[in-house]
């Protein structure tokens, strides 16, 4: 995987204000539009909030979850996009058997159904739980939001950037933090002071900006190590625990083996009975 | 043709009723596993994308292949250690693991969604995922143990040259045998090492890939003792309980080494709250007393290590241990607290005692045609030969009296 060391600066990369959010779900329809992705049925006050659908699935590769909480004794809403990640070190392309998850040069996380073999590994893996399976199909595939990497290569943004009126700025990631910092630093009475997604799983393209702390948001704890390193410390010593196990075991039989060919010839030597070859060991 | 069905069906109605409930049972599976090719992974079982691993991967992967350690486990014991007495333990439990890992790869191609397209793996590498590692592995080794396999199939049909090669190749193969083995236990470890903020922290550290391959070193020799124990009250064999007292007096170290390992990587390696979940915690204890602290003071007696009932009872202890531990990294342990619970689907259930039976029944039906107790080993030499000539030329004369009881 790429080294921790790698920059991320020049990748494209989401910030997301949640403070600037209305709530229109612009994004939300401007993605099934440009992915060409079913609707779904559902139904009103069908998961946590009032969001619909309740969950992002094989059709829903965004969504606007709604929170509500209560601020000086008043009932206050907040709103987030919820989408891929973009990890600067994704745990889904590190686990992919195949390879089929890449990080672009460009920033996002791609996904390259033609490979695929269908473990979903990436799903287990994915921190932020986003890869989702077609259950629908009989021969599945994953399907994920792609950052709109065919939009991204030509220069254009992400649709769902795009459409949204207030939230999303897009740009390279070294920007993208400079202007979150700036925000917090000019308004700090409006944020909650930390920026989701710059050091959450290694850093990630979506940064977010909310005003409550981030875990009432609904925010998952995510480790700011990067996910493939805690694999790779154990997967890098397999070509040495390889050569030990075998070199030492060849070792330890080809000692025991002489010790008992040297007993055997000096057994004839002192001039045993028994005929070399059908000695009978015990 | 028809001939030979008859003889065929005329073979089957005479054997013991269970083996005919054993086809029964595979035959479900067969059924239920079309089943599942054709309606889909999503309506025939309980996964979905909160739980994309169930049964088949906690189950016929994650557990199925540390049952089937035997294989490498006492190759390496009798072969590099040379300790002989252990030989006829040998070939048993070669077929075992042949057995097991065939049956692995069935559950796990049941499992993909494109199993069609497994060959992936052998072209599109990515050495980064543990996955890869182990399905290499899983390829690898399931090759070893067919060579390993072939030795009582050529006996039996009198092949003379191709048992010299195996003869020949036999030390290769334990060592690779032990080798590839040690790589693909501990990495099925590795597969949760990527679950950070997922495995709870009884069972998350970073040495679970150790974890894993000292669990599979007692459970493959807690399998063998299992095996030889009903083969010798179900199948006539002769009782090798004297044979096993080797293994049980190596058990308690080996459980030892891995309990001081495991408490200490729980308790100062871990990462998160461990004692924030009744319920996984009375799970990790379970485990740690039924699987490995019980046995081990129980193989720290003598006169436990010598009775047999004691062996079986100590080595079903240690196996239910570890089933326990695959299923609390694979299953419990990553369940989230505010989460539905997962269960298995009929089909998947069914499927996965399908396979259970198929190794049952296939071993029963192995060890009937071919010569896998019959293997004398004071009539072979087994040191490595100076020449190639001297390999013995009559490798094939004891296949011949393979008429077997069963
Ligand atoms: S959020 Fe998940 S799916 Fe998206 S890049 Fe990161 S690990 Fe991959
Ligand atoms: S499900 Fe597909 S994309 Fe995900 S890890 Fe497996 S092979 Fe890779
Ligand atoms: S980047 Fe594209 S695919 Fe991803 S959420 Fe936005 S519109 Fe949808």
């Amino acid at each position: 995987m790429s080294s921790s060391t790698a920059n991320f600066d020049k990748t494209k990369a989401f910030l997301i204000d949640t403070t600037k959010c209305t709530g229109c779900r612009g994004c939300q329809v401007a993605c099934k539009q440009w992915n060409q992705l079913k609707a779904e049925d559902t139904k009103f006050f069908s998961g946590e909030g009032y969001q619909n659908p309740p969950l992002m699935s094989e059709y829903t590769f965004t969504r606007v979850k709604f929170k509500d909480y209560q601020k000086n004794g008043q009932n206050e809403f907040a709103f987030y996009k919820e989408m891929c990640m973009h990890c600067n070190e994704p745990a889904c392309a590190s686990v992919c058997p195949v390879g089929a998850f890449k990080k672009t040069a460009e920033g996002p996380v791609i996904y390259d159904a033609k490979r695929c073999i269908g473990c979903r590994f990436c799903m287990i893996a994915c921190p932020f739980g986003v890869p989702k399976y077609e259950w629908s199909k009989a021969f599945p595939l994953v399907r994920k939001c792609t950052g709109c990497y065919s939009r991204v290569k030509e220069g254009l943004q992400p649709a769902c950037a795009t459409a949204c009126p207030t939230a999303i700025s897009y740009g390279s990631r070294a920007e993208m933090l400079k202007e979150a910092g700036k925000r917090l630093k000019n308004r700090p009475e409006r944020y909650y002071n930390a920026i989701y997604g710059k050091d959450e799983a290694g850093g990630t393209s979506i940064l977010y900006l909310t005003q409550q702390p981030l875990d009432e948001l609904g925010f998952k704890p995510v480790t700011k190590r990067s996910l493939p390193s805690y694999t790779w410390q154990a997967l890098r010593l397999v070509p040495g625990i390889f050569l030990t196990v075998g070199g030492g075991l060849s070792l330890v039989s080809w000692f025991n083996h002489r010790k008992e060919r040297i007993k055997r010839e000096q057994d004839q030597l002192n001039g045993a009975a028994a005929p070399e070859n059908k000695e009978v060991d015990r | 043709m028809t001939a030979a069905a008859r003889i065929i069906i005329n073979e089957i109605k005479g054997y013991h009723n269970f083996l005919k409930l054993m086809i029964a049972l595979v035959g479900l599976g067969v059924l239920a596993s079309a089943v599942r090719f054709v309606l889909g992974l999503g309506v025939t079982t309980n996964l979905n994308d909160v739980y994309p691993w169930g049964l088949w991967i906690s189950f016929d992967v994650v557990t199925a292949v540390p049952l089937a350690a035997g294989a490498f486990t006492l190759g390496a014991i009798v072969h590099c250690f040379h300790i002989k007495k252990l030989e006829p333990l040998v070939r048993p439990a070669i077929v075992t693991g042949f057995l097991g890992y065939s049956l692995v790869s069935v559950g796990l191609l049941l499992d993909l969604g494109q199993p069609q397209r497994a060959w992936h793996t052998m072209v599109y590498w990515n050495v980064h995922s543990p996955m890869f590692e182990v399905s290499m592995c899983i390829m690898a080794y399931t090759t070893v143990l067919f060579l390993e396999f072939l030795s009582p199939v050529c006996e039996k049909f009198g092949y003379h040259l191709p048992l010299r090669v195996l003869r020949w190749l036999e030390m290769p193969l334990v060592i690779g045998a032990a080798s590839i083995s040690t790589l693909h236990q501990s990495s099925l470890g590795t597969f949760f090492l990527i679950a950070v903020d997922k495995l709870h922290a009884l069972w998350y550290n970073p040495l679970l890939p150790l974890l894993f391959w000292m669990s599979a070193i007692f459970t493959g020799i807690s399998i063998i003792i299992l095996e030889a124990t009903m083969v010798h009250r179900f199948m006539g064999q002769p009782d090798e309980s004297e044979l096993l007292e080797v293994l049980t007096k190596i058990l308690p170290w080996v459980l030892g080494v891995y309990l001081v390992v495991k408490l200490a990587a729980t308790t100062l390696l871990s990462h998160g709250p461990l004692f924030d979940r009744p319920s996984l915690l009375a799970l990790f204890l379970a485990e740690i007393i039924i699987g490995v602290i019980a046995p081990m003071f129980m193989f720290m007696k003598r006169e436990y290590r010598e009775d047999q009932r004691m062996q079986l009872r100590g080595a079903t202890l240690v196996i239910a241990g570890l089933v326990l531990n695959r299923f609390n990294v694979s299953m419990f342990g990553m369940e989230q607290p505010d989460q539905l619970i997962y269960y298995p689907s009929i089909i998947e259930s069914l499927v996965t005692i399908g396979i259970i039976a198929a190794h049952i029944l296939f071993f029963v039906l192995v060890a009937k045609y071919f010569p896998i107790f019959e293997h004398h080993p004071e009539t072979v030499d087994y040191s490595i030969p100076d020449h190639a000539r001297r390999i013995e030329p009559d490798g094939g004369s004891h296949g011949k009296k393979s008429e077997t009881v069963a």
